[in-house]
């Protein structure tokens, strides 16, 4: 049984003051199923990715609420594992229609950031980590900054190669319509930046955001659809002190190796893909964790150009502009990653289009990589 | 959504997670194992951006340490000179407040590091 | 016969200079440091209190002692900073020290002679056979109004003495107390300052208490200052400890190792058993010690000590791992006034 995206869409994504969750949701839904030529009465699921609903807005039960607002009265899901909710939402949907209960699934990843204050979604984010680093007032960027410094002491990475990460994201965001940035940078502006927890600087973080994406997700290849050849989720210890290895995501490298044993392809013959740059670092190690590159290599290749739209090195990166350019709204991003993906895959992505996209993959990661979600993408 | 007197309610959710005296008094045995434990430093930040409840320890290092029984932990490194972040620095695990308690509210005793000089 | 099985001490890092307030508040620091006859005085961490401290202080007791921790009987913790009004410090401290649960525990409370009226106490239940081991702990965050004079003495640090009546290695060979209602020094509940009575606070308080113990102890000796190697006096200030000492007549000589109170200022109940700590670990086997707390409210506690050669395992322990008052006191790192402020929850 073959599983399908027939259609996807995503929102705005940004600071969106007068943009309510459920104007988010609506819009991304009805889109998607536009986009899909559905009828809701046609949508037998619902599966929501969402990390911070009760902590930051006191509401839970997402799958009822959003099932009751969006007029589809179906099982509803919310699902959660950090900032890999989207991807999470995605696999359940996935293993939903595989094991014949449904035929047709809607997934909507969703998040509303900026309504709280930064330093309480701070604090809300930590829930990402073990309570040992809650403690110890272990921020996000502080956990991924440790791995950094790790990365640069084992490798010799610099913090000018991290920072081209965010120029290159910037670069493809302002092709983006949707993105919260559509500035372009330079990497003195990146070096520049104030520190948030050393080595990384502001413009090595993705920011705060709203916003929300849908697919729709069935066991039927009508038109215009992209076929899932693999939905592979990897699970690694919560907190950095258990991992067995620092200058790595773990749980990315074993979720990546089924995926492509599972889809049966290997690194090298994906086109695209759209993976979890939480932070510059996090998309180094991405690079190498996925196999793009030899572990050690990937930011000197990145800051040479070999993953920026245009390249012919082998493979664009992070099109959409990344979780730095186009926005990190938390539960949004793996469920947008996808519809990024959909959209190269069906040459429809404008001038972000990558030449000859036949191979997609979203790789969607959960806290300091404790979750990893790799869905891979076929036209 | 409901608010308590005002508060808002990351806060309440916050103050009654964080600082319950019962996840306290559950945590102690694990606390009193690690206290006086010797270690190396493998890896380190420095948090300038603090969240909630740290903002007036800010900045603070954060640091990876393994202590000499192969344990990792992560903690707050205090008593330290720039000196001390470096890879390999040796130091030893004492108790501190995690965080500055609230007026009412039980006080975090917990573990942090500092350079063994 | 019972005593000093062993004992620890701590000291926080960071310091500030006397003349740094002084000047904060537009005074002549000259005259100020002058008039004080301190330096420096120690500072806690943003993250410290007296029961941290006192945890600190137990576990440099602890590195020189040979027996276990479960052994002991009785744990009584003396402040002026207790963490909580209603909580005891002493079982937070007994819990993370992993002394088990079959242990008396109790918080003291008298100004600066808290720690030494738990050592007193814990003498009596170790001589009656009610306790193998003791230990008696004195540790404080002390804060002062600012602007107000006590601002440039009060001080942190911690002292732990653990007393038993084996391996002693500084036998306790007479005690007293000489106690009165005297209000020179007191704090309201509630109130987040101290109060003073000014000059009050010299002869009737500080010098009749601590001249009526060490009367009192010279007289159930039979022994004059001469009698001993050392002497140690509460120091609320630099002043009054060289004062007393004179009057009582003890050289300069045998005051000079306990003075701490000239870099770390008034570290309140950890005060007097900070600078015994000072004094034995230089102290040679046979030598005498004649120990004088005071505490504001008021009362004095008075001690003999005399040196065996148990304590010179003991220095050898707290040289080797710089746990020695002396490390602690060059183990420094100066603040200025505003980071003062705010390590003290002022800001």
């Amino acid at each position: 049984m073959k599983i399908f995206v027939n259609g996807a869409a995503t929102t705005q994504f940004g600071e969106l003051w007068g943009v309510s969750p459920r104007s988010l949701a609506r819009g991304s839904v009805s889109s998607a199923l536009k986009d899909a030529r559905i009828e809701s009465a046609q949508v037998e699921a619902l599966f929501v990715g969402n990390m911070l609903s009760g902590m930051l807005g006191g509401q839970e039960h997402l799958g009822a609420f959003f099932a009751e607002e969006l007029g589809l009265p179906v099982p509803a899901f919310k699902v959660e594992g950090a900032c890999a909710s989207g991807g999470l939402a995605l696999h359940n949907a996935v293993n939903s229609l595989l094991s014949g209960q449904y035929a047709t699934v809607v997934v909507l990843g969703i998040e509303k950031m900026t309504d709280h204050k930064p330093e309480d979604v701070a604090t809300a984010l930590m829930g990402a980590g073990s309570e040992e680093e809650r403690n110890a007032g272990a921020t996000f960027p502080g956990l991924y900054a440790i791995l950094a410094r790790m990365h640069m002491n084992e490798f010799g990475t610099t913090e000018e190669q991290l920072a081209a990460v965010a120029v290159k994201n910037h670069y493809h965001a302002s092709l983006n319509p949707n993105a919260q940035f559509h500035n372009l940078l330079t990497v003195e502006q990146v070096m520049r930046s104030s520190r948030v927890a050393d080595p990384l600087k502001l413009l090595d973080c993705s920011p705060i955001s709203d916003g929300a994406a849908a697919v729709v997700l069935s066991t039927k290849n009508i038109k215009g659809s992209v076929e899932v050849a693999a939905s592979v989720v990897a699970t690694d210890t919560l907190g950095l002190a258990q991992r067995a290895h620092l200058t790595q995501l773990t749980a990315t490298q074993r979720a990546a190796e089924k995926a492509y044993r599972i889809a049966g392809l290997t690194a090298g013959q994906v086109s695209v893909a759209e993976v979890h740059d939480c932070f510059t670092v996090a998309e180094v190690l991405a690079m190498e964790d996925l196999g793009f590159f030899p572990r050690g290599k990937a930011a000197a290749a990145i800051e040479k150009g070999e993953t920026r739209l245009g390249t012919s090195a082998g493979i664009v990166v992070n099109p959409s502009g990344g979780l730095k350019g186009c926005g990190h709204p938390v539960g949004a991003t793996g469920v947008k990653q996808v519809v990024e993906l959909v959209d190269q895959l069906r040459g429809s992505a404008g001038k972000r289009q990558v030449e000859n996209a036949t191979i997609g993959l979203a790789h969607n990661v959960g806290g300091s990589g404790a979750t990893a979600v790799v869905h891979i993408l076929k036209k | 959504m409901s608010e308590e007197a005002g508060q808002p309610l990351l806060y309440i959710f916050l103050k009654n997670n964080m600082q319950s005296p019962v996840k306290i008094w559950r945590n102690q045995k694990n606390i009193a194992s690690l206290v006086g434990k010797t270690g190396k430093i493998l890896s380190w930040t420095i948090v300038r951006v603090p969240p909630g409840d740290f903002t007036d320890q800010a900045p603070y290092p954060v640091v990876l340490v393994e202590l000499e029984s192969g344990k990792r932990v992560t903690c707050q490194l205090v008593d330290y000179d720039d000196a001390h972040l470096t890879f390999g620095q040796r130091v030893v695990t004492i108790i501190r407040r995690v965080t500055h308690p609230d007026p009412d509210g039980v006080i975090p005793y917990g573990i942090k590091a500092k350079p063994l000089v | 016969m019972i005593g000093i099985v062993s004992y620890g001490s701590y000291i926080p890092r960071c310091r500030i200079p006397i003349a740094d307030i002084a000047r904060a508040w537009k005074k002549d620091a000259k005259e100020v440091v002058h008039s004080l006859g301190l330096t420096d005085k120690s500072v806690p961490a943003f993250d410290e209190d007296a029961a941290t401290i006192a945890i600190e202080s137990a576990l440099s007791c602890f590195a020189p002692f040979h027996g276990d921790p479960t052994d002991i009987d009785v744990l009584f913790v003396g402040s002026e900073s207790h963490p909580y009004a209603v909580n005891p410090t002493s079982t937070i401290v007994g819990e993370l020290l992993g002394l088990g649960n079959a242990y008396l525990a109790a918080d003291l409370e008298f100004a600066c002679k808290a720690g030494t009226a738990a050592m007193q106490a814990i003498a009596g239940l170790v001589a009656a056979g009610h306790a193998k081991y003791g230990l008696a702990i004195g540790a404080d965050t002390a804060q002062g109004k600012p602007h107000d004079f006590l601002e440039y003495t009060a001080a942190a640090g911690g002292a732990a003495f653990l007393l038993g009546s084996d391996h002693v290695a500084a036998r306790l060979l007479a005690d007293t107390s000489y106690s009165s209602d005297t209000p020179d020094f007191w704090r309201r509940d509630g109130m987040r300052y101290p109060s003073h009575a000014g000059r009050f606070t010299g002869e009737p308080a500080y010098y009749s208490h601590v001249m009526g113990a060490a009367s009192r102890l010279f007289e159930m000796t039979g022994t004059t200052a001469a009698d001993y190697d050392y002497c140690i006096f509460h120091m609320p200030n630099g002043k009054f400890p060289r004062e007393v000492a004179k009057r009582l007549g003890f050289s300069r000589e045998q005051l000079e190792p306990s003075l701490l109170v000239d870099h770390i200022g008034n570290a309140y109940s950890a005060t007097t058993m900070l600078a015994l700590s000072a004094v034995l670990d230089i102290a040679r086997a046979g030598q005498k010690i004649f120990m004088v707390s005071y505490g504001s409210g008021a009362g004095s506690d008075a001690f003999v000590w005399e040196t065996t050669s148990e304590l010179n395992k003991i220095q050898q322990v707290r040289e080797k791992k710089t746990l020695r008052v002396s490390d602690a006191i060059s183990k420094k790192t100066y603040v200025d006034y505003i980071q003062f402020l705010k390590l003290t929850h002022k800001l």
